[in-house]
């Protein structure tokens, strides 16, 4: 009776703690809003979108967000243009083409590109890449779309390629064997079965990375010059640019409350989030129609089964299981219907232009298939050489000058003279304060909404509501969060700029992926073990407890790893919300501010002249903080066995 | 995905997982114990970056003295530092701009005081072989008249202008006294801290950009042309008017201050925290 009774509490609790994404999504797109409508109103609808002249300063300022938008759109397009042949290149290679041996270097290699925190490439891009495209080109400013692009490209790469070798690697190998056999050469069986095969989840990676692309803050910031232009003429890529997520970074802080342009900023951040989720949901849609008419699927461990579409099929689903944006499914429709148009669109493009590309071919090749096998080999090759170069470029470049800069002093001093003297630990123990807050407050509530989510109810129309909303907590950028976490708790709840308003928000900003990351590793229990555990008379609770959660934590573990360099590498959700500029202690509350590893390095980077050994040292710390903490997770992932969760 | 699992690996990980959490919490939670200073007295300052430099200098001096005072000083923006100091989560704000009237009317008790004053000065790079320009000259490049050097007297070279965020109080002064409120170039890149635009400028040939006094190192600060005479931006000039471009910072409390924020700001009035001013590379207020 008293087991029964702790049992059916447990479950209550479990469902009220799910409930939090939901209210978590609400809240923060309410709160916008509540921001963000006057500009709407009172600058009317159509001029705020429409408008060209962003002037929020002027005389009689004018709020025009269009140059932003298209800002946006441009530098993610030519992003794409740079990162997709590169990164396709890649997944191809690494699914088809490497050897065991090379495949487990280079998928690392390529994972841990995604591991540089973003204002790590903004500061290698405003050193060295700006300089670069200005001299090369001869152009007289280096700060442009162009080098807005090659940064946005270089991170999103990871991202597509990983989910596009996911795609590739899923196609079953019977496709592959069948051509073959029939006598295609290698390069004729992956270009014309296996990539037409996964073009569907090749399609949902582009767009993933492009969600990235749009959504990313400081590094685009830091190089595109924020000149709020469109180029003239449309294809000048030499011309500075600016981008709305680049227009809240550099104008949030300084702007004052409840002016009109304070509200602008907010319509900002609602256009951003529209953009988005748009993008976010067109990857969802792709992928839910890979799955074809089943709709959703619980895949049981047991649910694989031999033969034909059927196991092409469940294999899909495994696909989609490790990008649950997948499923957002019908749910997401009726959340946001405004949403859907936009995403069908984005959608139809690129799945056409995939299918032109792979299918339908319109080059027919006029070489011997052996020697087209031999170029097509070649610049697939080349395609995974300059990823792994631009890897090493950057990592060499800021261990070389960064490795002068670190001594016993940099490591336990604080910073003196607005760190051009002194060290860094309290932003060292600041990034461990805040990640460590925000662990604290999204692991539990992770871990309980996944186990309510796959323990204790079936698929229904809340399992799918709290998926959505877990799906656009993911997608929202994070300077998105930044604001909400500026406007809600910096503000409304006047916490002040504090140490538990940054973890609040990065707590928020990394609970997707732990509920992502634990959903799966729960899934991927056999139901064996449970039906075992019943079998002897535990009660549900005590199954998951002592059956299902002790095989499950590796992978738990992997998310909370990957978390944990997420929340330690971002800037933008912490500039408005908890970090300062210098402090010679450590905070001694909650509701003081403290340093952080990479706000520290964006305002050395940019405030404070004459640092530079300081900004190479503090960049080399947070790279090797972020990425040992990364490297445990493909450590883990390796161990275990554990499928990818990038 | 469903490989064999060992016991002995699943307790070893379990184990690591735990003690990275406990370890975290740990690091989340000790906070509140430390650092309790007995018997100290504190104070908080927040707000705009331009002016913390001021109070960071000022503090140390301050803390030497009194050795039972702490203050905390962090940035965030001259908007932070009203608002804090309004709705009273900060003892002390610090203001690179004046206040504007939204703000009066939300906050009509804060008091101003003017602690010491910033000058603008007009930068360009060091190859640039241009050494003086007049106002107009100056806002004919910011509004866009002169694209290229030579209408201005310097070598042919595209001019590269680059300015502060819209929301910046140094830009709002610029805007007022050297742009007579008219509309900069579009084509303006904006950064958001005067580092930014000094970094930008010392690494552009036709850059030209506008600082505080502190960040003129590795660029060329140009003179201005004032009825016919070209002055040079020194402490001397800009404190006795000859230099036009100056604005004043402020330091707001909510209401007179009283306890240690009011001794706070007398030590920066007083001499000896004006001479700490001057060494920060700020104007120090005329005595």
């Amino acid at each position: 009776m008293n087991r029964r009774l702790v049992d059916r509490l447990i479950g209550e609790v479990l469902f009220a703690v799910a409930l939090f994404a939901i209210a978590a999504v609400f809240f923060i797109i309410a709160f916008l809003l509540r921001d963000g409508y006057q500009i709407f109103m009172d600058a009317g609808v159509w001029n705020f979108i429409g408008g060209v002249q962003w002037n929020p300063a002027g005389e009689y300022p004018s709020f025009g967000a269009f140059p932003l938008i298209v800002g946006t759109i441009l530098v993610m397009a030519l992003a794409m243009v740079i990162a997709v042949p590169l990164s396709i290149g890649s997944a191809i290679y690494i699914a088809e083409i490497a050897a065991p041996g090379t495949r487990a270097v280079i998928k690392p290699a390529v994972e841990l590109l995604a591991g540089i925190p973003s204002v790590v490439y903004g500061f290698f891009g405003l050193i060295l890449l700006t300089d670069w495209i200005r001299i090369a080109f001869g152009q007289p400013s280096g700060s442009s779309w162009l080098a807005g692009s090659i940064l946005l490209a270089i991170m999103s790469l990871p991202t597509i390629t990983s989910v596009a070798e996911d795609a590739i690697s899923a196609v079953p190998r019977e496709f592959g064997e069948g051509s073959l056999a029939l006598g295609a050469s290698h390069w004729q069986t992956i270009r014309n079965v296996i990539v037409p095969g996964a073009f569907s989840g090749i399609s949902a990676a582009i767009i993933l990375g492009m969600g990235r692309a749009i959504g990313e803050t400081m590094a685009v910031l830091m190089v595109t010059g924020n000149a709020a232009i469109i180029p003239e003429p449309l294809t000048n890529i030499f011309s500075p640019i600016r981008t709305l997520t680049g227009t809240l970074g550099i104008e949030m802080g300084e702007v004052a409350f409840g002016s009109l342009h304070y509200h602008a900023l907010f319509g900002i951040a609602v256009i951003l989030l529209f953009i988005t989720l748009s993008v976010n949901g067109a990857a969802m849609l792709i992928i839910r129609r890979i799955q074809g008419t089943q709709g959703l699927q619980k895949p049981g461990p047991s649910g694989i089964q031999p033969g034909g579409f059927r196991r092409m099929r469940n294999l899909m689903n495994g696909i989609a299981l490790k990008w649950p944006f997948t499923l957002l499914a019908g749910a997401g429709t009726a959340f946001l219907p405004l949403l859907l148009a936009p995403p069908v669109l984005v959608a139809r493009l690129i799945d056409g232009i995939t299918s032109i590309c792979f299918v339908h071919q319109p080059l027919k090749w006029t070489f011997h298939p052996r020697s087209a096998q031999k170029w097509a080999f070649c610049l697939i090759s080349l395609s995974v050489l300059i990823v792994l170069t631009i890897l090493g470029v950057i990592l060499s470049g800021i261990v070389v000058n960064g490795a002068g800069a670190i001594s016993w002093e940099f490591l336990t001093q604080s910073p003196r003279n607005l760190g051009r003297e002194g060290g860094i630990f309290p932003a060292i123990v600041g990034t461990l304060y805040l990640v460590g807050g925000a662990l604290a407050i999204a692991l539990p509530v992770g871990i309980a909404t996944a186990l309510y989510l796959i323990e204790y109810t079936a698929d229904n129309a809340l399992t799918r509501g709290i998926r959505t909303a877990v799906d656009l907590l993911n997608g929202m950028p994070s300077i998105v969060f930044g604001l909400f976490g500026f406007a809600f708790l910096v503000l409304f709840l006047n916490f002040g700029v504090s140490l538990i308003a940054g973890q609040i928000t990065l707590g928020l900003m990394i609970l997707p992926t732990i509920i992502r990351t634990t959903e799966e590793a729960l899934r991927s229990i056999p139901a064996s073990i449970r039906e075992g555990s019943y079998a002897v008379g535990a009660t549900k609770w005590q199954t998951v407890w002592h059956a299902v959660l002790p095989p499950a934590m590796p992978g738990i573990m992997t998310g909370a790893i990957l978390s944990i360099g997420r929340a330690a590498g971002e800037t933008a959700p912490i500039m408005f919300t908890a970090a300062v500029f210098s402090s010679r202690f450590l905070p001694s509350s909650l509701s003081e501010p403290v340093m952080a590893l990479p706000y520290h390095l964006f305002i050395l980077t940019t405030n404070v002249p004459g640092a530079t050994d300081q900004q190479f040292g503090t960049a080399l710390v947070l790279l090797m903080l972020v990425l040992s903490i990364y490297l445990a997770a493909i450590l883990v992932r390796w161990r275990y066995q554990w499928a990818k969760v990038f | 995905m469903n490989g064999v699992r060992f016991p002995a690996k699943r307790a070893v990980a379990r184990g690591a997982f735990a003690g990275i959490l406990v370890l975290f919490l740990l690091a989340a939670g000790c906070i509140g114990n430390e650092g309790s200073a007995a018997a100290s007295r504190h104070i908080a300052v927040t707000g705009s970056t331009t002016v913390l430099p001021i109070a960071e200098s000022e503090r140390e001096a301050f803390e030497a003295k009194f050795s039972d005072a702490d203050i905390k000083i962090s940035g965030g923006g001259s908007s932070v530092g009203i608002k804090a100091v309004g709705e009273g989560t900060a003892d002390i704000g610090m203001s690179s701009r004046d206040l504007k009237p939204e703000e009066v009317a939300l906050y009509p008790d804060i008091v101003r005081h003017e602690i010491a004053r910033d000058a603008i000065i007009l930068i360009v790079n060091q190859q640039n072989p241009v050494d003086h320009l007049t106002l107009d000259q100056i806002r004919g490049i910011f509004n866009g008249t002169y694209a290229n050097w030579n209408q201005v007297g310097g070598s042919d070279l595209p001019i590269v202008v680059v300015g502060r965020d819209s929301a910046s109080g140094t830009r709002e002064y610029f805007w007022e006294s050297v742009m007579k409120k008219g509309n900069f170039t579009s084509r303006q890149e904006e950064f958001n801290s005067n580092g930014g635009i000094q970094q930008k400028v010392s690494r552009t040939p036709g850059a030209i950009g506008y600082v505080g006094l502190g960040y003129t190192s590795g660029v060329k600060a140009l003179h201005l042309q004032v009825d016919g005479t070209s002055v040079e931006p020194t402490l001397e000039t800009i404190r006795d008017g000859r230099y036009p471009l100056s604005r004043p910072l402020f330091l707001l409390t909510k209401g007179q201050p009283g306890g240690l924020a009011k001794e706070y700001i007398d030590f920066i009035l007083s001499d000896e925290g004006q001479e700490i001013v001057a060494r920060a590379e700020y104007i120090p207020l005329p005595s």
